[in-house]
Protein backbone atom coordinates (compact mmCIF):
# COMPACT_ATOMS: atom_id res chain seq x y z
CA UNK A 1 0.00 0.00 0.00
CA UNK A 2 1.15 3.49 -1.20
CA UNK A 3 2.03 5.85 1.86
CA UNK A 4 1.40 10.08 1.72
CA UNK A 5 3.50 12.51 2.77
CA UNK A 6 2.30 14.35 6.14
CA UNK A 7 3.99 17.85 7.15
CA UNK A 8 1.96 19.35 10.24
CA UNK A 9 3.65 22.84 10.57
CA UNK A 10 2.89 25.66 13.36
CA UNK A 11 4.44 28.79 13.19
CA UNK A 12 7.21 28.03 15.93
CA UNK A 13 8.67 24.75 14.31
CA UNK A 14 8.30 22.00 12.23
CA UNK A 15 5.53 19.67 14.38
CA UNK A 16 5.23 16.34 12.49
CA UNK A 17 7.03 15.50 8.94
CA UNK A 18 6.82 11.59 8.05
CA UNK A 19 5.21 9.27 5.15
CA UNK A 20 1.88 7.81 6.76
CA UNK A 21 -0.94 5.96 5.41
CA UNK A 22 -3.90 7.74 6.32
CA UNK A 23 -4.74 11.44 8.25
CA UNK A 24 -7.86 12.54 9.36
CA UNK A 25 -8.06 16.52 9.26
CA UNK A 26 -11.21 18.56 11.10
CA UNK A 27 -12.27 20.47 8.12
CA UNK A 28 -14.26 23.29 8.37
CA UNK A 29 -17.62 21.63 6.81
CA UNK A 30 -16.61 18.33 8.56
CA UNK A 31 -13.81 16.48 8.75
CA UNK A 32 -11.16 15.25 6.11
CA UNK A 33 -10.19 11.19 5.89
CA UNK A 34 -6.76 12.12 3.54
CA UNK A 35 -5.24 8.56 1.70
CA UNK A 36 -2.50 8.50 -0.66
CA UNK A 37 -3.77 9.83 -3.99
CA UNK A 38 -6.24 12.35 -2.99
CA UNK A 39 -7.56 14.82 -4.83
CA UNK A 40 -6.30 18.64 -4.60
CA UNK A 41 -7.99 20.31 -1.99
CA UNK A 42 -7.54 23.44 0.28
CA UNK A 43 -9.59 23.39 2.93
CA UNK A 44 -9.22 25.40 5.70
CA UNK A 45 -9.74 24.15 9.79
CA UNK A 46 -11.96 24.14 12.75
CA UNK A 47 -10.74 23.19 16.46
CA UNK A 48 -10.09 19.47 16.64
CA UNK A 49 -8.15 16.81 16.74
CA UNK A 50 -5.84 15.59 13.47
CA UNK A 51 -5.59 12.02 13.77
CA UNK A 52 -2.52 10.40 11.98
CA UNK A 53 -2.31 6.55 10.95
CA UNK A 54 0.30 4.53 9.95
CA UNK A 55 -0.23 2.36 6.59
CA UNK A 56 -1.97 -0.86 8.63
CA UNK A 57 -4.63 1.65 9.81
CA UNK A 58 -2.81 2.03 13.30
CA UNK A 59 -3.25 5.36 14.94
CA UNK A 60 0.36 6.84 15.39
CA UNK A 61 -0.30 10.47 17.03
CA UNK A 62 -3.23 12.63 17.69
CA UNK A 63 -3.14 16.32 17.54
CA UNK A 64 -4.99 19.23 18.64
CA UNK A 65 -5.13 21.96 16.68
CA UNK A 66 -6.97 25.72 17.29
CA UNK A 67 -7.58 26.10 13.54
CA UNK A 68 -5.67 26.67 10.45
CA UNK A 69 -5.44 25.09 6.90
CA UNK A 70 -4.92 22.26 5.50
CA UNK A 71 -3.43 21.87 1.50
CA UNK A 72 -3.67 18.15 0.00
CA UNK A 73 -2.38 17.00 -2.79
CA UNK A 74 -2.28 13.24 -4.24
CA UNK A 75 1.38 13.19 -2.64
CA UNK A 76 1.54 15.40 0.01
CA UNK A 77 -1.06 17.09 2.73
CA UNK A 78 -0.08 20.16 4.54
CA UNK A 79 -1.77 20.97 7.38
CA UNK A 80 -0.76 24.65 9.17
CA UNK A 81 -2.30 25.00 12.59
CA UNK A 82 -1.69 28.09 14.72
CA UNK A 83 -1.48 26.16 17.67
CA UNK A 84 -0.58 22.59 17.77
CA UNK A 85 -0.36 20.07 21.23
CA UNK A 86 -0.64 16.22 21.62
CA UNK A 87 -3.48 14.89 22.60
CA UNK A 88 -2.57 13.20 25.69
CA UNK A 89 -0.47 15.91 26.87
CA UNK A 90 -3.69 18.05 27.03
CA UNK A 91 -5.16 17.81 31.17
CA UNK A 92 -8.90 17.89 31.62
CA UNK A 93 -8.95 19.55 35.02
CA UNK A 94 -7.09 22.58 33.51
CA UNK A 95 -8.66 22.78 30.78
CA UNK A 96 -12.28 22.52 32.52
CA UNK A 97 -10.70 25.35 34.71
CA UNK A 98 -10.10 27.52 31.89
CA UNK A 99 -13.79 27.05 30.78
CA UNK A 100 -15.31 28.22 33.69
CA UNK A 101 -12.98 31.43 34.00
CA UNK A 102 -13.32 31.89 30.44
CA UNK A 103 -17.38 31.73 30.74
CA UNK A 104 -17.88 34.45 33.13
CA UNK A 105 -16.28 37.10 30.52
CA UNK A 106 -17.76 38.89 27.45
CA UNK A 107 -16.21 39.38 24.44
CA UNK A 108 -15.70 38.38 20.93
CA UNK A 109 -12.17 37.22 21.78
CA UNK A 110 -12.87 35.35 24.89
CA UNK A 111 -15.85 33.57 22.57
CA UNK A 112 -12.91 32.44 19.96
CA UNK A 113 -10.85 31.01 23.16
CA UNK A 114 -14.02 29.36 24.78
CA UNK A 115 -15.17 27.86 21.66
CA UNK A 116 -11.02 26.30 21.22
CA UNK A 117 -11.27 25.56 25.00
CA UNK A 118 -14.21 23.43 24.24
CA UNK A 119 -13.05 21.85 21.36
CA UNK A 120 -10.29 20.59 23.30
CA UNK A 121 -12.06 19.53 25.96
CA UNK A 122 -14.20 17.31 23.61
CA UNK A 123 -10.99 16.13 21.76
CA UNK A 124 -10.19 14.52 25.24
CA UNK A 125 -13.29 12.89 25.78
CA UNK A 126 -14.15 11.29 22.28
CA UNK A 127 -12.60 8.38 21.12
CA UNK A 128 -13.98 7.50 17.87
CA UNK A 129 -11.77 7.16 14.93
CA UNK A 130 -9.30 5.98 17.79
CA UNK A 131 -9.54 2.79 15.31
CA UNK A 132 -10.55 2.78 11.75
CA UNK B 1 53.44 61.91 34.16
CA UNK B 2 50.63 59.81 35.90
CA UNK B 3 52.37 57.71 38.40
CA UNK B 4 53.03 53.61 38.59
CA UNK B 5 49.62 53.34 40.71
CA UNK B 6 47.37 55.31 38.51
CA UNK B 7 48.64 53.24 35.52
CA UNK B 8 47.90 50.36 37.72
CA UNK B 9 44.24 50.81 38.59
CA UNK B 10 43.60 51.95 34.73
CA UNK B 11 44.84 48.60 33.51
CA UNK B 12 42.84 46.68 36.07
CA UNK B 13 39.64 48.63 35.57
CA UNK B 14 39.74 47.94 31.57
CA UNK B 15 40.61 44.63 32.37
CA UNK B 16 37.60 43.87 34.14
CA UNK B 17 35.82 45.96 30.95
CA UNK B 18 37.22 43.35 29.10
CA UNK B 19 35.93 40.35 30.92
CA UNK B 20 32.40 42.06 30.76
CA UNK B 21 32.54 42.31 27.36
CA UNK B 22 33.93 38.91 26.34
CA UNK B 23 31.13 37.27 28.62
CA UNK B 24 28.65 39.47 26.45
CA UNK B 25 30.15 38.00 23.56
CA UNK B 26 30.12 34.46 24.61
CA UNK B 27 26.07 34.62 25.57
CA UNK B 28 25.04 36.89 22.34
CA UNK B 29 26.85 34.15 20.57
CA UNK B 30 25.04 31.22 21.86
CA UNK B 31 21.41 33.44 21.91
CA UNK B 32 22.00 33.68 18.73
CA UNK B 33 22.28 30.15 17.71
CA UNK B 34 19.03 29.60 19.56
CA UNK B 35 17.44 32.53 17.57
CA UNK B 36 18.58 31.34 14.41
CA UNK B 37 17.23 27.70 15.09
CA UNK B 38 13.72 29.21 15.91
CA UNK B 39 13.77 31.35 12.73
CA UNK B 40 14.66 28.51 10.41
CA UNK B 41 11.87 26.61 12.74
CA UNK B 42 9.35 29.30 11.37
CA UNK B 43 10.20 28.96 7.60
CA UNK B 44 8.33 26.08 6.75
CA UNK B 45 5.08 27.90 8.01
CA UNK B 46 5.47 31.38 6.27
CA UNK B 47 7.11 29.90 3.02
CA UNK B 48 3.84 27.95 2.73
CA UNK B 49 1.35 30.49 3.72
CA UNK B 50 2.67 32.37 1.03
CA UNK B 51 2.72 30.03 -1.56
CA UNK B 52 -1.31 29.24 -0.80
CA UNK B 53 -1.67 33.17 -0.61
CA UNK B 54 -0.35 33.88 -3.45
CA UNK B 55 -2.19 30.79 -5.84
CA UNK B 56 -5.12 32.42 -4.26
CA UNK B 57 -4.78 36.27 -4.58
CA UNK B 58 -5.48 36.06 -7.79
CA UNK B 59 -8.81 34.92 -7.07
CA UNK B 60 -9.77 37.94 -4.91
CA UNK B 61 -12.01 40.87 -6.53
CA UNK B 62 -12.05 44.21 -4.70
CA UNK B 63 -13.59 44.07 -1.73
CA UNK B 64 -15.29 44.90 1.43
CA UNK B 65 -14.36 43.51 4.86
CA UNK B 66 -11.09 41.63 5.33
CA UNK B 67 -10.21 41.61 1.59
CA UNK B 68 -8.87 44.58 2.16
CA UNK B 69 -5.76 43.37 3.74
CA UNK B 70 -5.07 42.33 0.50
CA UNK B 71 -6.48 45.26 -2.00
CA UNK B 72 -6.25 47.80 -0.10
CA UNK B 73 -8.35 50.70 1.18
CA UNK B 74 -8.16 52.86 -2.33
CA UNK B 75 -6.64 55.89 0.02
CA UNK B 76 -2.86 56.48 0.37
CA UNK B 77 -2.81 59.40 2.71
CA UNK B 78 -2.10 57.46 6.39
CA UNK B 79 0.65 55.72 6.87
CA UNK B 80 1.71 54.03 9.94
CA UNK B 81 5.33 53.02 10.13
CA UNK B 82 6.61 50.09 12.37
CA UNK B 83 10.26 50.41 13.75
CA UNK B 84 11.43 47.00 15.10
CA UNK B 85 14.22 47.84 17.58
CA UNK B 86 16.12 46.07 20.30
CA UNK B 87 14.82 46.06 23.85
CA UNK B 88 18.69 46.45 24.65
CA UNK B 89 21.52 48.53 23.85
CA UNK B 90 25.40 47.32 23.70
CA UNK B 91 24.99 46.37 20.15
CA UNK B 92 26.73 48.73 17.92
CA UNK B 93 24.67 50.51 15.15
CA UNK B 94 21.94 48.28 15.27
CA UNK B 95 18.94 50.17 17.12
CA UNK B 96 20.34 53.61 16.02
CA UNK B 97 20.76 52.42 12.34
CA UNK B 98 16.84 51.64 12.85
CA UNK B 99 15.91 54.38 14.32
CA UNK B 100 17.64 56.78 11.22
CA UNK B 101 15.88 55.11 8.58
CA UNK B 102 12.61 55.15 10.51
CA UNK B 103 13.01 58.38 10.90
CA UNK B 104 14.19 59.63 7.17
CA UNK B 105 11.33 57.77 5.79
CA UNK B 106 8.88 60.06 8.03
CA UNK B 107 10.59 62.90 6.88
CA UNK B 108 10.48 61.70 3.50
CA UNK B 109 6.24 60.60 3.40
CA UNK B 110 5.47 63.86 4.95
CA UNK B 111 7.15 65.48 2.53
CA UNK B 112 4.74 64.12 0.26
CA UNK B 113 1.91 65.43 2.21
CA UNK B 114 1.01 62.44 3.96
CA UNK B 115 0.75 61.37 7.59
CA UNK B 116 2.51 59.42 9.47
CA UNK B 117 1.85 57.56 12.82
CA UNK B 118 4.54 55.51 14.82
CA UNK B 119 4.10 52.73 16.73
CA UNK B 120 7.22 51.40 17.60
CA UNK B 121 8.41 47.64 18.72
CA UNK B 122 11.10 48.09 21.28
CA UNK B 123 12.31 49.83 24.18
CA UNK B 124 14.96 51.60 22.14
CA UNK B 125 12.71 52.85 19.56
CA UNK B 126 9.99 53.91 21.71
CA UNK B 127 12.64 55.88 23.49
CA UNK B 128 13.84 57.45 20.79
CA UNK B 129 10.19 58.38 18.63
CA UNK B 130 8.83 59.48 22.19
CA UNK B 131 11.66 61.99 22.24
CA UNK B 132 11.50 63.28 18.96
CA UNK B 133 7.68 62.55 17.54
CA UNK B 134 5.97 61.90 20.69
CA UNK B 135 2.30 62.84 18.90
CA UNK B 136 2.78 60.78 16.60
CA UNK B 137 3.48 57.81 18.29
CA UNK B 138 0.15 56.02 18.94
CA UNK B 139 0.85 52.96 20.85
CA UNK B 140 4.47 51.05 21.25
CA UNK B 141 5.69 47.50 22.29
CA UNK B 142 7.97 46.68 24.73
CA UNK B 143 9.81 43.67 26.78
CA UNK B 144 8.28 41.21 23.88
CA UNK B 145 10.98 38.17 24.51
CA UNK B 146 10.02 37.17 21.08
CA UNK B 147 12.45 33.75 21.60
CA UNK B 148 10.92 32.59 24.56
CA UNK B 149 7.30 33.94 24.39
CA UNK B 150 6.96 33.35 20.92
CA UNK B 151 3.65 33.45 18.45
CA UNK B 152 1.89 35.33 21.31
CA UNK B 153 3.80 38.43 21.05
CA UNK B 154 3.38 38.94 17.05
CA UNK B 155 -0.42 37.94 17.53
CA UNK B 156 -0.75 40.89 20.04
CA UNK B 157 1.14 43.33 17.35
CA UNK B 158 -1.20 42.28 14.49
CA UNK B 159 -4.30 42.42 16.32
CA UNK B 160 -3.36 45.99 17.10
CA UNK B 161 -2.96 46.93 13.43
CA UNK B 162 -5.48 45.15 12.32
CA UNK B 163 -8.20 46.31 14.85
CA UNK B 164 -6.91 50.53 13.69
CA UNK B 165 -6.88 49.22 10.04
CA UNK B 166 -10.38 48.20 9.97
CA UNK B 167 -11.28 51.47 12.04
CA UNK B 168 -10.07 53.11 9.17
CA UNK B 169 -7.06 54.81 10.88
CA UNK B 170 -4.59 54.41 8.45
CA UNK B 171 -4.27 53.02 4.65
CA UNK B 172 -0.77 51.39 4.55
CA UNK B 173 1.45 49.90 7.09
CA UNK B 174 5.22 49.52 6.85
CA UNK B 175 7.47 47.51 9.24
CA UNK B 176 11.41 49.18 9.21
CA UNK B 177 13.76 46.05 10.80
CA UNK B 178 16.97 44.94 10.67
CA UNK B 179 17.10 41.92 8.52
CA UNK B 180 19.52 38.92 9.26
CA UNK B 181 22.06 38.67 6.47
CA UNK B 182 24.93 36.69 8.58
CA UNK B 183 25.60 36.66 12.08
CA UNK B 184 27.91 39.62 11.57
CA UNK B 185 26.14 41.70 9.25
CA UNK B 186 22.29 43.07 9.28
CA UNK B 187 20.57 44.82 6.44
CA UNK B 188 17.41 47.85 7.16
CA UNK B 189 14.50 46.79 5.38
CA UNK B 190 11.53 48.25 4.99
CA UNK B 191 8.48 46.22 4.29
CA UNK B 192 5.09 47.08 3.22
CA UNK B 193 2.50 45.11 5.63
CA UNK B 194 -0.37 46.20 4.30
CA UNK B 195 -1.94 45.94 2.07
CA UNK B 196 -0.24 42.73 1.28
CA UNK B 197 2.60 43.54 -1.31
CA UNK B 198 1.88 40.75 -3.26
CA UNK B 199 4.79 41.77 -6.29
CA UNK B 200 7.18 39.65 -4.20
CA UNK B 201 5.37 36.93 -4.62
CA UNK B 202 4.45 37.00 -7.93
CA UNK B 203 7.52 34.67 -9.23
CA UNK B 204 6.14 32.36 -6.66
CA UNK B 205 2.88 32.53 -8.20
CA UNK B 206 3.71 32.08 -11.96
CA UNK B 207 5.56 28.87 -11.02
CA UNK B 208 2.80 27.48 -9.00
CA UNK B 209 0.18 28.81 -11.61
CA UNK B 210 -0.09 25.56 -13.47
CA UNK B 211 -0.51 23.28 -10.42
CA UNK B 212 -2.56 25.84 -8.72
CA UNK B 213 -5.20 26.08 -11.13
CA UNK B 214 -7.15 22.64 -10.05
CA UNK B 215 -7.25 23.15 -6.55
CA UNK B 216 -10.46 21.88 -4.78
CA UNK B 217 -11.72 24.81 -2.27
CA UNK B 218 -13.30 24.03 1.05
CA UNK B 219 -15.37 25.41 2.12
CA UNK B 220 -14.52 28.41 -1.17
CA UNK B 221 -11.94 30.49 -2.00
CA UNK B 222 -13.36 33.46 -0.29
CA UNK B 223 -13.53 32.01 3.01
CA UNK B 224 -10.02 30.49 2.98
CA UNK B 225 -8.62 34.34 1.92
CA UNK B 226 -10.46 35.84 4.65
CA UNK B 227 -8.88 33.22 7.46
CA UNK B 228 -5.64 33.49 5.80
CA UNK B 229 -5.19 36.79 5.54
CA UNK B 230 -5.40 37.70 8.82
CA UNK B 231 -3.17 34.69 9.99
CA UNK B 232 -0.68 36.16 7.29
CA UNK B 233 -0.24 39.40 8.67
CA UNK B 234 0.02 38.21 12.02
CA UNK B 235 2.78 35.68 10.90
CA UNK B 236 4.89 38.03 8.67
CA UNK B 237 5.47 40.50 11.97
CA UNK B 238 6.02 37.63 13.84
CA UNK B 239 9.29 36.65 11.05
CA UNK B 240 10.44 40.13 11.20
CA UNK B 241 10.61 39.67 14.93
CA UNK B 242 12.73 36.67 14.78
CA UNK B 243 14.80 38.03 12.22
CA UNK B 244 15.34 41.23 14.40
CA UNK B 245 15.86 38.89 16.74
CA UNK B 246 18.60 36.99 15.77
CA UNK B 247 20.06 40.47 14.23
CA UNK B 248 20.62 42.13 16.78
CA UNK B 249 22.22 38.69 18.76
CA UNK B 250 24.47 39.12 16.12
CA UNK B 251 24.88 42.79 16.29
CA UNK B 252 26.00 42.28 19.64
CA UNK B 253 28.38 39.68 19.37
CA UNK B 254 30.12 42.03 16.75
CA UNK B 255 29.87 44.57 18.84
CA UNK B 256 30.88 43.33 21.96
CA UNK B 257 33.96 41.06 19.68
CA UNK B 258 35.17 44.80 18.94
CA UNK B 259 35.22 45.56 22.17
CA UNK B 260 37.25 42.32 24.08
CA UNK B 261 39.51 43.27 21.32
CA UNK B 262 40.01 47.08 21.76
CA UNK B 263 40.20 46.58 25.66
CA UNK B 264 43.12 43.62 25.12
CA UNK B 265 44.95 46.50 22.53
CA UNK B 266 44.53 49.02 25.57
CA UNK B 267 45.66 46.44 28.08
CA UNK B 268 48.80 46.03 25.94
CA UNK B 269 49.87 49.75 25.22
CA UNK B 270 48.78 50.52 29.12
CA UNK B 271 51.35 47.90 30.46
CA UNK B 272 54.28 48.79 27.88
CA UNK B 273 53.62 52.14 29.45
CA UNK B 274 53.67 51.04 32.51
CA UNK B 275 56.83 49.23 32.24
CA UNK B 276 58.82 52.16 30.68
CA UNK B 277 57.52 54.70 33.58
CA UNK B 278 58.61 52.02 36.09
CA UNK B 279 62.23 51.87 34.23
CA UNK B 280 62.44 55.52 33.86
CA UNK B 281 61.77 55.20 37.86
CA UNK B 282 64.43 53.02 38.50
CA UNK B 283 66.66 54.97 36.07
CA UNK B 284 66.29 58.20 37.65
CA UNK B 285 67.30 56.68 41.23
CA UNK B 286 70.17 55.08 40.23
CA UNK B 287 71.56 58.01 38.55
CA UNK B 288 70.55 60.30 41.63
CA UNK B 289 72.45 57.51 43.99
CA UNK B 290 75.61 57.49 41.39
CA UNK B 291 75.81 60.97 41.15
CA UNK B 292 75.58 61.28 44.86
CA UNK B 293 78.61 58.76 45.41
CA UNK B 294 80.45 60.75 42.68
CA UNK B 295 80.13 63.94 44.90
CA UNK B 296 81.53 62.31 48.00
Amino acid sequence: MATISFDLVSPENLVFNDEVGTIIVPGKDGDLGILPGHSKVMSSLRPGRVMVYSEDKNLIKSFFVSGGFAEINPEKCIVLAESVVEVNSLEKTSIEKEIQELENKDGKEIEEQLSVAKAKLEAINVNYYDKI
Amino acid sequence: MPSLKDIKTQINSVGSTKKITSAMKMVAASKLRRSQEKAEAARPYSSRLEEMLSSLASSAASGEGIIKLLTGTGNDQNYIVVPVSADRGLCGGFNSSINRETFKLVKSLEGNGKKVQLMPVGKKSRDFFNRVMKDQTIESFVDLNVSSTGYESALNISNKLQELYFDGKFDKCILVFNKFKSAISQEVTQQQLIPLDVSNSEKEEEKENSSNAIYDYEPDEETILKDLLPKNVSIQIFKVLLESDAGEQGARMAAMDNATRNAGEMIDSLTLKYNRTRQAFITKELIEIISGAESI
